[in-house]
């Protein structure tokens, strides 16, 4: 029997199905409502592993953590452009993935575009400092798996770093490494790098992605309600904590090259 | 003048795989420096196995798993749904994103992700790991339904037994949140994990006589035998094998897709195909193999 529920039914051939309907679990009490920001300064960032170099199989690649924020990121490329009409310029595509667990909701696959706005967030982070005019005809794909996320901003923001990374990793041409750092005004406070529950409770947020090397920036994002003069304060706060980032992004590459020529007999 | 030998080497190996592979194994090893010896030691014929559980906060159980190079990271995330006949308890997927290898693209799951996925499921579901009892929250009402979705980071081979391992390990790490039916709202309520000593988040009951281990074989020009292939092999190779153990090292599963060894002789070495005495069956040979292998891994990844 063809039912009309069974017309409704996600069913995807290419998948393992689950049943019908299922829902995430309910919980009788609601979560502590949420005053002050713990552990940390309002202007410090979360702390910051960065590996560059992990995923074999990749021209470069760089696994990024901050706290329960984690995303591998790999690069491929530059390649042959396919079904493309001739371009002068190289093309730098952007994909990025969510993992079914990474969030406190289940993600379906191709449930929500939330992955699309982040890739082209990063898009816009980065492009800017590729050389891509030395690449004709050639694409650089750009894939990032988010493992776990806590905050989407901060996942623009570590997806920006890790891609930057491993484009260093991978050795193509920038003018510089692309750093980025997140900010959210809560009550009348600027707190830095804010988690999921602590932009949840903000009023606004805004997203930075610069060179520090350069003292460029190169994508800005705002989104909420924010007066001009925190905006200011925001970038400010922002771009300092990016030239921290930089340091040590640019540490770890260096050792990571290191590694790489030495003889490993 | 090292590095441009490496270079030149490099290309050899992109041009000419399987000559390349030949070479190698002529004299005895890998190419990832694994021996192909009779007589070595297993951790010198296997590749290294790390498991690390419960690093992720928002699933329910996780596992990431490394199998030399090849990486997978599990997450499990618990469901309510209403029992049914033809509801499943457990929803195994494997990704393989575009990210873990040059091989893939952007997309809906490749053919190799559906066929791994299935394998999973059935060592998974076959063998009723889990026990139907221990998803039940009120008998007809409410249930438990475990996404297990395994995503593999890095593609060097042999996904199938570390992806294996990854899903296990994480059901293993599973806590569920306390949860009880609510027969006037005609709903399930949870408990936050730690809001309410008196109910308590629950581990997972798992029938520990079926921890499944799968081991992994590739027969290479009808004539070598190698463990755990690399992804640099596994296009190369005639004939796969998956052998799955329980931890007392009965056979659960039995796959073999291709032929097995010349005249279903074994030969490791090249002149033991003139000596019968050492002639063997493909297949003993890989369940021995397998098992040597079992007693050293078992402890390591599922000891208690």
């Amino acid at each position: 029997m063809f039912s009309a529920q069974g017309l409704l039914r996600n069913q995807d051939r290419r998948r393992i199905n689950g049943p019908e309907e299922s829902f995430p679990p309910v919980f009788a009490d609601d979560p502590q409502p949420f005053t002050a920001r713990k552990g940390r300064a309002t202007l410090d960032i979360r702390p910051l592993f960065l590996q560059p170099g992990l995923i074999s199989q990749a021209n470069g690649s760089s696994y990024i953590e901050t706290e329960r924020t984690k995303i591998a990121c790999s690069v491929y490329g530059p390649r042959q452009s396919k079904n493309t009409t001739y371009s002068e310029k190289g093309r730098l595509n952007v994909e990025v993935k969510f993992t079914p667990f990474s969030c406190e909701r289940r993600k379906a696959p191709l449930r929500d575009a939330e992955d699309r706005s982040i890739a082209v967030a990063i898009h816009q982070a980065l492009s800017s400092s590729v050389r891509l005019e030395l690449f004709p005809k050639s694409t650089i794909d750009i894939f990032l798996v988010i493992i776990e996320a806590d905050g989407m901003e901060g996942c623009i923001a570590s997806g920006s770093i890790a891609a930057s990374t491993a484009l260093a990793d991978a050795g193509i041409d920038m003018f510089g490494l692309v750093m980025s750092c997140s900010a959210a005004i809560v009550g009348s406070e600027i707190w830095i790098d804010p988690t999921q529950e602590e932009s949840d409770a903000a009023n606004g947020s805004l997203v930075l992605a610069c060179m520090p090397a350069l003292g460029s920036v190169t994508s800005l994002w705002q989104s909420g309600r924010i007066t001009p003069s925190q905006v200011l304060s925001c970038i400010e706060a922002c771009e300092s904590r990016c030239t921290d980032i930089h340091s040590v992004v640019a540490q770890a590459l260096l050792d990571n090259a290191h590694i790489k020529n030495t003889p490993n007999t | 003048m090292a590095s441009s030998d490496a270079l030149k080497a490099a290309t050899f190996q992109r041009l000419h795989p399987r000559i390349y592979l030949e070479r190698f194994l002529e004299e005895r090893v890998r190419p990832d420096g694994r021996s192909i010896d009779d007589d070595v030691d297993d951790g010198e014929r296997w590749r290294n196995v790390e498991v690390n559980v419960g690093s992720i906060s928002t699933a329910h159980g996780s596992a990431l798993v490394r199998l030399g190079n090849t990486t997978v990271v599990c997450g499990v995330k618990g469901e309510i749904c209403e029992p049914e006949l033809d509801n499943p308890d457990q929803v195994p997927n494997v990704d393989l994103p575009a990210l873990c290898s040059p091989k893939f693209k952007p997309g809906p799951p490749t053919e190799e992700a559906q066929i791994l996925s299935e394998r999973l499921n059935q060592v998974l579901i076959g063998n009723s790991l889990i026990p139907l009892s221990s998803l039940c929250i009120s008998s007809g009402k409410s249930v438990w339904v475990l996404y297990v979705d395994a995503t593999v980071i890095n593609y060097d081979g042999n996904v199938f037994d570390a992806a294996l391992i990854a899903m296990v390990c994480a059901l293993r790490n599973v806590s569920l949140p306390h949860a009880e039916y609510d027969l006037e709202l005609d709903r399930t309520i949870c408990t936050r994990p730690g809001s309410d000593p008196s109910k308590p988040a629950k581990k997972l009951v798992i029938q520990q006589d079926v921890f499944p281990m799968a081991y992994s074989f590739g027969v290479f020009a009808g004539s070598r035998l190698l463990p755990d292939p690399t992804a640099f092999e596994e296009p190369l190779l005639d004939t796969t094998i998956s052998i799955v153990l329980d931890p007392l090292a009965k056979v659960l599963t039995l796959s073999q897709l291709g032929a097995g060894l010349d005249n279903g002789n074994h030969v490791l070495e090249g002149d033991a195909r003139l000596d019968p005495a050492r002639a063997k069956d493909t297949l003993t040979e890989c369940i021995n193999l397998a098992k040597k292998r079992h007693a050293v891994l078992i402890q390591k990844v599922y000891g208690t």
